[in-house]
């Protein structure tokens, strides 16, 4: 079935299409102003109603209906805004059908987008913020480090990946609906992509923590006249090079994963550490 | 008169960035290192202002917004150490002295903020009640952007303008092992931001490839971009043999 013809088929109970272009524009709304209205208490929502509002008037032609769509969206809401783009698929085909008077509840579109935005978040996080945003990042700041402008530019990509991204799985939501997603959710190919995000920001973790991280120690000591000085730092980096910088980020790592996570703190922690390291002569 | 522009510019910049209109596109410009360019174009000083901005964006790399709470605010932390730093000749080391507390305060403005945006919250539940849809998009654009322009304008522009010659003269005033620990600290803290993301991306069976990152750079001395053109070939080609393997199998 061509694309015209499966929009036209969903429009004819109501008279109105909801076309391709209407879920592209939904899902830009909805990247634009998911986190102004940001709150503690629904996080999203009032984001994710207010891209709504336009499919909604096209489908609801009784205020009634209307005013009970508006409170369907107005729930607790919160996902990754680019990888969670299905959502915003399948929630207009839902509601689509609902429209139509299929039998779909309230509780039933709640229910898929509080299922799946979650998952949907983890694969964004480690695909958008713990892969790309770093790659990125670190090539602008490198870019730059020298005095050259073309670094901010480079900070770009970011959401111009995000949007190509964006626009194409909002799209594949509507058409393939939740049951699909779920399936992809547990298919090889959702896995795949984690399992190579994960590699290349593992891997560049490691080249970046290389690079910019930086701990040497002017440690020295002497052995009476006539002998070498035993440098500390000869002696680490004999052993091994950068050693020090990669014990703090695996030091940080553990203490993480063991300790806790609060950022303020390990990062007060470290500058304190700092301190007392260079008044005392460590580092 | 130039200090006057530049907190005026510090000030509506915090504003519309911290709105976070545009996701990522308001996550990329309200970066240190984005900053940097028009604070230097005022200044006159863009070269400096790019050198320091970078090293203040190294900071932030790889701070990863674990449940939409950041654990640092990168803008406001760009914002107000640039400006000081060129304006009193700081190093890059001690630029990334201001950010870091600069950048651990706004961190308490964005929990204000989400906190009185639940106010937002309760009036777009009375107008979905009434279906007026054109109330709802005032109370989650307008509104919440309105009131966050009093928490986010006043801090840079205060910051700035009157915070330049304290910090000049607490510079000045400072010891030189304290210097000297601050730059330990610039070059510590980033490790931070990569555990975490390492800490995000929570991967166990994965860690050698932390391993070789490391040491292919800490060998070879290759740039960032070629470690990234490796890792990206790397990932690719094991992708594509699982996949084969898996094939074969069926």
């Amino acid at each position: 079935m061509t694309e015209t013809q499966k929009t036209a088929e969903a429009g004819t109970e109501t008279g109105k299409l909801i076309t391709e272009k209407d879920i592209r524009r939904n899902w830009l709304t909805y990247y634009m102003v998911a986190e102004m209205g940001i709150s503690y208490e629904r996080l999203q929502a009032l984001g994710f109603t207010t891209a709504m509002i336009p499919v909604l008037k096209k489908l609801y032609s009784d205020p009634e209906d209307m005013k009970e769509a508006l409170k369907r969206h107005l729930v607790f809401y919160n996902t990754e805004a680019v990888f969670g783009s299905p959502v915003n698929g399948i929630v207009i085909a839902m509601e689509e059908q609902k429209a139509k008077g299929e039998p779909i509840t309230d509780k039933s579109i709640t229910g898929m987008k509080t299922g799946l935005m979650g998952p949907l978040a983890g694969i964004g996080d480690s695909i958008d913020w713990a892969t790309l945003k770093p790659i990125i990042f670190a090539l602008a700041a490198t870019l730059s480090a020298t005095g050259s402008i073309i670094g901010p530019f480079v900070l770009l990509l970011l959401p111009l990946i995000q949007i190509m991204i964006g626009l194409r799985l909002s799209v594949y939501g509507y058409r393939t609906g939740k049951a699909s997603i779920r399936e992809l959710l547990h298919s090889g190919r959702i896995k795949d992509l984690i399992v190579g995000a994960s590699t290349l920001g593992l891997f560049m973790m490691g080249a970046l923590s290389s690079t910019y991280v930086k701990l040497s120690t002017p440690l020295q000591f002497d052995f009476g006249n006539g002998n070498e000085p035993f440098v500390v730092q000869n002696i680490l980096d004999g052993i091994i090079p950068g050693l020090l910088p990669l014990l703090a980020v695996l030091g940080l790592y553990w203490w993480l994963n063991k300790k806790s996570q609060n950022f303020t703190v390990i990062m007060l922690i470290i500058i304190a550490v700092s301190i007392i390291g260079a008044f005392t002569g460590i580092f | 008169m130039e200090l006057l522009v530049v907190s005026i510019f510090a000030g509506l910049w915090y504003w519309i960035c911290k709105t976070d209109i545009g996701y990522a596109i308001t996550h990329a410009i309200r970066q240190p290192l984005f900053a940097a360019l028009p604070i230097g174009l005022i200044m006159g000083d863009v070269k400096q202002a790019m050198i320091i901005g970078a090293a203040v964006q190294i900071l932030y790399i790889g701070l990863v917004a674990a449940g939409s709470n950041l654990p640092a605010d990168d803008c406001l932390a760009g914002l107000i150490a640039i400006p000081i730093a060129i304006g009193s000749g700081l190093t890059p080391a001690l630029a990334v002295a201001i950010a870091v507390p600069v950048g651990v305060m706004g961190v308490f403005v964005d929990q204000l903020r989400k906190t009185v945006n639940v106010i937002f919250v309760h009036m777009a539940d009375r107008y979905a009640e009434e279906g007026n849809t054109r109330k709802i998009v005032l109370a989650s654009v307008v509104y919440p952007t309105a009131l966050s322009f009093f928490f986010r304008f006043p801090i840079p522009f205060f910051a700035i303008l009157y915070g330049a010659d304290a910090v000049n003269s607490f510079m000045n005033s400072i010891p030189e092992w304290l210097v000297h620990g601050f730059s330990v600290a610039g070059g510590l803290l980033p490790a931070l931001g990569f555990a975490l993301t390492m800490f995000v991306i929570g991967k166990k069976e994965l860690f050698p490839w932390f391993v070789i990152g490391y040491f292919l750079v800490q060998f070879s001395g290759i740039p960032v971009i070629g470690a990234a053109i490796f890792g990206l070939c790397a990932v690719l080609l094991i992708t594509y043999y699982n996949n084969n393997k898996k094939n074969l199998e069926v």
